[in-house]
């Protein structure tokens, strides 16, 4: 068991003049579960192969537990590693593939045994030993991949996009199971993704990354409660939150948010009366979340309209997404999937005013509270 | 329509037929030369099966030069398997895994020599392994056929191993392997189909090849089978007989290892043809 230090850590790939990772700080606890998460390129992936030793460090130092491992081999870290595209060793059984690492380590043959069987009692495998990997389905061959990272009982779990692979509803099965291995294992899990439902569902904290810098990192909640930039505002939620170009104005009991013929105010609670000042008559960025633009409730201190035209209403089922311009602004509202709305109509919605976000224009960081 | 497809069916068996006698034709005459006596063969008369099958040519031929022949041909052709396959495989794994300065203009390069001629070869080559000292050693002939045999070598490995996945290597090696242990564990068992194909390959080009082995080999102390077939043709005329005896007997082992490795050959060729 272990915790993982990452310490003004840069990676330039040869050949390359922007580095793909720059300068990243994090601290891992033990048996932390975290995730790395951001858009395709982010360079997440590198940071999870540079914890594995796979990729060379260009500057920055890199600890597991107490241990520098800048320099030492893959096989010395003591970790595991889950793929994306699964690796195991087409041209051996599962239960070899289970077993490669704990033979290589010279582990007597019953306990190398007792443990593959273990492991693919954890996993539900069992029946599956014989096989070679392409006789198993995208499914089981995940599950052999965890087994095989399972069996070495190491102290870091690293798994790069595990489940992207898988479809819709295997994903959703396995992302229950990897999050109940963690609770069994009681192991430092990093886990790299770009699927935000992964992020939000699974781990103890979450590090959202871009062009290979942190832009914040914390818990779930509060990443979707509190994000410090519009990049993380936009990333974290689904459907994305709204954002909109407006101006901050005197209103006659406070302060709003003005863009076109709508304004939406700004409680104390969001933004403080002297932020709200400094900004008067500037840009800013308003940032609504979806489910906070509701289809029904009158124009109140809590609650400011929106109208526009809809273009698009997605039934998902229990719940619809409304598609709407609203002053020239695309922007999507979720409502209940009895919602009566239909494309075409002119709608009127009804904005949570303490839900709402705000961010500088220029520099995007948060200016709410 | 019936008749048609009768048609179809028996102008296409004629055809593989044909093809197949074509190509079986020379050898079949080669094998049922080797078991007839030389007056027989040298009458105007066209047999399959000869009156009077004889194996008194073996035994003549076991008592000429064939035994120290084959045992050059066998030591100079699996010197070469054996020492390309080593270093081919491991140049090619360097040269589809790692970033090193020059790498394709070397690799190009490697084929390069394959574009001239060997007549053009010959006469430096000669040269050189006579100020070495090295004309009539089968050294020199394990050298040469090493630089034939290895940029085939490391471009039918590379292909292969270019589509291995890294990410198994990769595995193997946080599961505890070094580099070498991972090729050793992880790339070489896939690629053995690959690594059969090329073993057949350099053992037939070298096991065939005559121009080296007869520009620059004197006696038996180097002379390989290709060379000592040559000779029964001598200035006093030709020795059909001997020469093909001596022949069914050189084309055993290439004929016994493509049997062997057939499957290997096919699916060899057609999976390092295209980079998938």
């Amino acid at each position: 068991m272990a915790s993982i230090q990452l310490k003004h850590i840069t990676k330039r790939y040869p050949g390359t003049t922007v580095p793909a990772v720059e300068d990243l700080n994090l601290s891992i606890e033990d048996k932390e579960f975290i995730i790395l998460v951001g858009p395709s390129g982010c360079g997440k992936s590198t940071v999870l192969r540079m914890i594995a030793g796979l990729e060379e460090i260009t500057d920055g130092e890199i600890f597991i537990g107490d241990r520098l491992i800048n320099e030492v081999a893959p096989k010395d870290r003591d970790i595991a590693m889950v793929f994306q595209n699964y690796a195991l060793y087409p041209h051996m059984t599962v239960y070899k593939n289970m077993a490669f690492s704990l033979k290589l380590r010279k582990t007597p043959k019953k306990e190398i045994d007792e443990k593959v069987r273990a492991a693919a009692k954890i996993l539900d495998i069992e029946s599956l030993l014989d096989r070679k990997p392409r006789a198993l389905s995208g499914g089981q061959r995940q599950r052999v991949a965890l087994g095989r990272a399972m069996v070495r009982n190491p102290s870091v779990f690293l798994l790069d996009e595990p489940l992207s692979n898988l479809d819709a509803k295997l994903r959703t099965s396995m992302r229950a199971e990897i999050t109940r291995l963690h609770e069994r294992l009681g192991t430092t899990f990093v886990y790299v993704t770009h699927d935000q439902t992964e992020a939000m569902t699974m781990g103890d904290r979450i590090a959202v990354i871009k062009d290979g810098v942190i832009q914040q990192i914390d818990t779930p909640q509060n990443l979707y409660d509190h994000p410090q930039n519009l990049f993380v505002g936009g990333f974290i939620g689904s459907p994305q939150m709204n954002l909109i170009d407006a101006t901050v104005e005197k209103a006659a009991d406070g302060y709003c948010a003005a863009f076109g013929e709508t304004k939406i105010g700004i409680p104390e609670q969001v933004m403080s009366a002297a932020v709200c000042a400094d900004y008067e008559g500037k840009p800013v960025v308003l940032g609504i979340r979806p489910e906070f633009i509701s289809e029904t409730g009158s124009h109140s201190e809590e609650h400011n309209l929106m109208t526009g035209d809809v273009d698009l209403a997605e039934s998902m089922g229990a719940e619809k997404f409304v598609y709407f311009a609203c002053e020239g602004c695309p922007c999507i509202a979720k409502v209940p999937g009895s919602s009566p709305i239909q494309s075409g109509e002119s709608v009127s919605f009804a904005v949570d005013c303490t839900m709402i976000h705000a961010f500088d224009k220029e520099t995007g960081l948060t200016i709410s509270k | 329509m019936k008749v048609k497809k009768v048609l179809n069916r028996t102008i296409l068996y004629f055809l593989v037929a044909l093809i197949i006698v074509i190509t079986l034709a020379p050898y079949l005459w080669l094998v049922i030369s080797s078991f007839s006596t030389k007056i027989e063969l040298m009458s105007r008369q066209i047999f399959l099966i000869p009156h009077n099958i004889t194996l008194a040519n073996y035994k003549d031929l076991m008592s000429k030069d064939f035994i120290p022949a084959a045992m050059n041909s066998i030591i100079v052709t699996s010197s070469v398997v054996v020492i390309s396959v080593i270093i081919g495989v491991l140049a090619a794994y360097a040269f589809s895994r790692f970033r090193f300065r020059g790498k394709n203009p070397l690799l190009n390069l490697s084929l390069f020599t394959q574009m001239i001629p060997p007549i053009a070869l010959i006469i430096p080559m000669f040269i050189i392994f006579k100020r070495l000292d090295l004309i009539n050693h089968r050294i020199t002939l394990v050298m040469i056929y090493l630089s034939l045999v290895l940029p085939y070598l490391i471009w039918i490995m590379k292909s292969y191993i270019d589509v291995t996945p890294k990410t198994l290597e990769e595995a193997a090696m946080i599961d505890g392997c070094s580099r070498l242990k991972s090729f050793f564990f992880v790339v070489l068992p896939m690629i053995s189909t690959g690594l059969a194909a090329t073993v057949i390959f350099s053992f037939i080009i070298t096991w065939n090849e005559f121009f080296y082995a007869f520009s620059l080999t004197k006696t038996l102390d180097a002379k390989t089978l290709p060379v000592l077939i040559y000779d029964f043709n001598s200035k006093f005329g030709a020795n059909y007989v001997m020469s093909a005896t001596a022949g069914v007997l050189a084309s055993l082992p290439p004929v016994l290892i493509a049997l062997l490795f057939q499957k290997y050959i096919i699916t060899g060729l057609a999976a390092g043809a295209v980079k998938e």
